[in-house]
């Protein structure tokens, strides 16, 4: 794996911004199904867009809810939302939901509230602003996914990975947060001065 | 006390929902899925207070915010965002809603909000 393009002294740093993120992020998770949730320490890479599908190709479910969402500004780039078919379900049977419409919608809800309360709270770590887009939903067989056209714009992008799970529901979730490439640079300068204050 | 509840999405709609019902009664809350209908609605139904999301189609809740109090002054608007940066929060004040709070809304802080409202 190619992580080249953070040193590990910012790859550090990013993992403790995010870590601080998914502090409020999980308990805002929580409510909102009303369950026990965890999200699992978040796993920093930067990895080529080919070397990501690898990633998802290896997600070992047949066919996946796929949502994403992007946010805009001197950080930007998208986040992604992975649940596949069986803790859909039991997602949709948690919620006590109706039909697949209902499903598509607490998806997406699930997609904005994460995403919005993840990248603000990055955001305000890294004192800047960000704006979003509408979550879009897709439902992929595994064996698609490298037509899924929404990555193409990213050559190499910082993904943060991480699980999202319920203890009694058996929903568990992946999200990925993919940040574009002239954001990396930018993030790369936010980092740094970050260290420099620490030193 | 009539309340108008807009978001795009059901489930929030439904979280909400549940936590207005020990205040009143499921006919006096109506809902909005989008800033366009929540305009529909206030001309209407004329509610006291609008929840209101940020991140919509159609109408986005910014662009609805001085829609809704033009229709109705005397309106109180409550705008529930998961974005809750600071940027987002002066503006929606600015542009007149009462409070800004994060999602997903909680009984405490709609207790809070609602009794907050009825004070002034
Ligand atoms: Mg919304």
């Amino acid at each position: 794996m190619n992580n080249d393009i953070l040193t590990e002294d910012e790859r550090d740093v990013l993992q403790e911004l995010m870590n601080i993120a998914y502090g409020g992020a999980t308990a805002v998770i929580a409510e909102m199904l009303e369950a026990f949730a965890s999200l699992s320490i978040p796993n920093i890479q930067v990895m080529s867009v080919d070397e990501l599908l690898k990633t998802f190709e290896a997600l070992k479910s047949t066919s996946y809810f796929f949502s994403t969402q992007a946010f805009n500004g001197e950080f930007s780039g998208e986040s992604a939302f992975f649940i596949n078919e069986e803790s859909a379900n039991n997602l949709a049977k948690h919620l006590e939901l109706e039909d697949r419409d209902d499903l598509n919608d607490a998806i997406l809800e699930l997609t904005n509230v994460l995403t919005s309360s993840l990248t603000t709270k990055l955001a305000k770590e890294l004192e800047t602003e960000v704006g979003f887009s509408l979550p879009s939903i897709s439902k992929v067989p595994l064996s698609e996914i490298n037509d899924v056209q929404t990555f193409k714009i990213y050559s190499k992008v910082i993904v943060i990975d991480t699980e999202l799970n319920f203890q009694d529901q058996q929903i568990n979730g992946k999200i990925f947060i993919l940040t574009k490439d002239e954001s990396i640079q930018w993030l790369k300068i936010k980092l740094n001065n970050i260290l420099d204050d620490l030193m | 006390m009539k309340y108008l509840v807009t978001d795009d999405s059901k489930l929030a709609r439904r979280v909400l929902m549940k936590a207005l019902l020990p205040y009143t009664d499921e006919q006096h809350i109506y809902q909005a899925s989008n800033g366009l209908e929540a305009l529909q609605q206030t001309l209407k139904e004329r509610p006291d207070i609008v929840f209101l999301d940020l991140t919509m189609p159609e109408m986005d809740g910014y662009t609805a915010l001085p829609k809704l109090l033009k229709i109705k002054p005397d309106i109180k608007v409550v705008v529930i965002s998961a974005d809750v940066q600071e940027q987002a929060k002066e503006k929606v004040l600015a542009l007149g809603a009462k409070f800004h709070i994060a999602k997903p809304i909680n009984s405490e802080k709609l207790k809070e909000i609602l009794e907050s409202l009825q004070n002034e």
